[in-house]
């Protein structure tokens, strides 16, 4: 039995067809079939011949793909990597932020507080290259950084340098290389470390980048008469000297020179130290000799006491990129730069009236230098477990120049070369921080003691580059 | 414009690239003629004193470069194929000399094995 059809709808929908009813023109398709053949796009050709070549990958005149893009005006790339942001308007001024200044600078009283840097020292230094583009500056209105442990450890050395003069001894010199973990805020220890120096009046000198010196970027030339044979940097130096210059213009203005060195080009008339420092920063030949005399200038009794500091020890506790003439590579201690800092961080040359050597290891940009790693790992060991100390493995090669120098770090005692340890915060430390961060309003919580420890953990234990990244940085 | 061994560079042009497009030149030798003058590799060449680019270029007279050079490879093979040895019949016919296949990738054997190998002029940079 066939299906039952539908049965019509009972209501009339005559009415709605003829609403629903679209005027359209009848069927047709002459009108694409009289339209003009579309015209053929340009560059088409036939699919090439089998077995003929069709991959052009030549450059030049003969190729097709010619790059017309812009290119970079030369130095911009290195300028954008390099730039320091040193304000941000956008976060707070923080009223309670006070400023380190020359009486307060060595106040034990400061420990565990963020302490802003005032804008003379701040500008000496961005002039020493202390600033780098990877830290956190550019987060807050200005500078400013926290009085941790390891900042007053270190600013209690610098106060021992200056309390011994006072008891007419000679001065100290104080070595310390800074080690510690990847964010631990070593670099930023040694600027505050600067800074302090700045403030108290001390000469301030800054490698500011280990790296820049052995990587065979700028010239060099063999110093003469020299046996075994060093190494000079011209353009370094007299970059060094005008760095130094910037840094530290008004001391320097104030020191005449005494010890009439013997110089290629002739001294003006009763010179300073500025017009010394000048010399060998307009004439980049003669930069070395004006180093060297700048150098036994500031030995002379009754100068300020000088810091002298590097950042990335490990680039030059190897061979340098640089070649001899014999085609072999230039270990870095035959550089005159290098030398001059290894022979004051090693303790076979000292600073008469006082002065800190620092060396900032570095953890993100550090080439192999087994025996500066071997070397802080003693001295570490030395601090936390004297009993269980590393021992030197055998199937490594070791570089006998560096051991040399830095073998003072295996006994602290008696060389005055030790290490400085940057570890993690302490929750105090952690709060300090964390409300300065909130207080910018680059961190919108409430500060309390949870939030702190959730972020003093998260922080591995209060890294603190990583409590920055934790709690500034990435902002959920 | 500075000259090395007769030619003329831009002083923008690195002293390793300029010496380079010196045929007989290649990345070993313009490092070690670098280092006998102390000249590091990031050097332009409008850097150099002029002494030193006319010690370079007496250095570079002494040594055999550019035609010198062509002209005794050149020879080199022309006196295989004047004898009808195999590698003078496989140089003149741009085929591998060394037994290497020949079935499929020969480019660099008919890129370079040639009666005038090294070309005729100099390569500009």
């Amino acid at each position: 039995m066939p299906p039952m059809p539908p049965v019509p709808p009972p209501l009339c929908l005559k009415g709605v067809r003829t609403r629903l009813a679209v005027p359209t023109a009848c069927f047709s398709t002459s009108a694409a079939r009289f339209a003009n053949p579309p015209p053929k796009r340009k560059g088409t050709v036939a699919p090439p011949k089998r077995g003929t070549r069709t991959l052009n990958v030549k450059k030049g005149k003969s190729g097709f793909t010619q790059d017309t893009g812009k290119r970079p005006v030369q130095g911009e790339r290195r300028a954008q990597r390099k730039r320091i942001v040193l304000t941000n308007d956008n976060a707070l001024e923080v009223p309670s932020l006070k400023d380190l200044s020359r009486s307060n600078a060595l106040d034990a009283a400061n420990e565990g507080r963020v302490m802003g840097f005032p804008a003379d020292v701040v500008d000496a230094l961005r002039a020493v290259d202390a600033f780098k583009p990877t830290q956190g500056w550019s987060l807050f209105r200005r500078p400013a950084a926290l009085m941790r442990k390891e900042t007053m450890q270190l600013v209690g050395l610098m106060k021992e340098v200056e309390g011994a003069a006072k008891d007419g001894q000679q001065r100290k010199t104080i070595r310390r290389v800074l080690s510690g973990d990847r964010m631990s805020g070593k670099s930023t220890l040694l600027l505050q470390g600067l800074a302090v120096a700045t403030l108290r009046g001390w000469v301030v000198v800054n490698l500011p980048d280990a790296q820049d010196i052995v990587n065979a970027h700028t010239d060099y030339a063999p110093l003469p008469k020299s046996s075994p044979p060093q190494y000079t940097q011209d353009t370094y130096t007299a970059n060094l000297l005008h760095q130094i210059l910037k840094a530290n213009g008004a001391i320097l203005e104030g020191i005449s020179v005494t010890t009439n060195p013997k110089l290629p080009l002739p001294l003006p008339a009763n010179p300073t130290l500025k017009n010394l420092v000048e010399l060998g920063m307009v004439n980049p030949e003669v930069s070395w000799p004006v180093f060297t005399a700048l150098w036994q200038e500031l030995l002379q009794p009754g100068r300020p006491p000088v810091m002298l500091a590097i950042d990335g020890l490990s680039h030059i506790m190897r061979e340098s990129e640089y070649m001899s003439a014999e085609f072999t590579p230039i270990h870095a201690h035959d550089l005159t730069l290098v030398r001059h800092f290894v022979d004051h961080l090693s303790g076979q040359k000292s600073l008469p009236n006082g002065g800190v050597v620092l060396a900032a290891t570095s953890r993100s940009n550090a080439p192999t230098s087994p025996a500066l790693d071997h070397c802080v790992k003693v001295a570490e060991a030395l601090q936390n477990s004297p009993d269980n100390l590393p021992r030197w493995d055998l199937y490594r090669n070791v570089d006998g120049r560096v051991m040399e120098v830095l073998k003072g770090l295996q006994d602290p005692k008696t060389t005055d070369l030790d290490v400085i340890q940057a570890g993690g915060l302490t929750k105090e430390e952690a709060r300090s921080i964390i409300e300065y961060y909130a207080e910018s309003g680059m961190l919108r919580h409430q500060v309390d003691d949870g939030f702190v420890a959730e972020k003093w953990s998260l922080a591995g234990m209060g890294n603190i580059g990583e409590l920055e990244r934790a709690s500034v940085r990435l902002r959920m | 414009m500075p000259f090395i061994y007769g030619f003329n560079f831009s002083e923008a042009s690195l002293v390793k690239r300029s010496l380079q497009t010196i045929f007989g030149i290649g990345p070993k030798i313009s490092q070690r003629i670098m280092a006998q003058h102390y000249i590091h590799p990031w050097a332009t060449v409008g850097t150099v004193k002029g002494s030193t680019l006319m010690d370079i270029t007496e250095q570079l007279s002494a040594m055999n470069l550019e035609n010198d050079l062509r002209r005794e490879i050149q020879g080199n093979i022309g006196r295989l194929r004047d004898m009808g040895t195999y590698r003078g019949r496989r140089h003149a016919m741009g085929l591998p000399v060394r037994g290497q296949n020949t079935r499929t990738q020969i480019n660099t054997a008919r890129k370079l094995n040639k009666s005038d190998r090294g070309g005729a002029g100099r390569v500009q940079m």
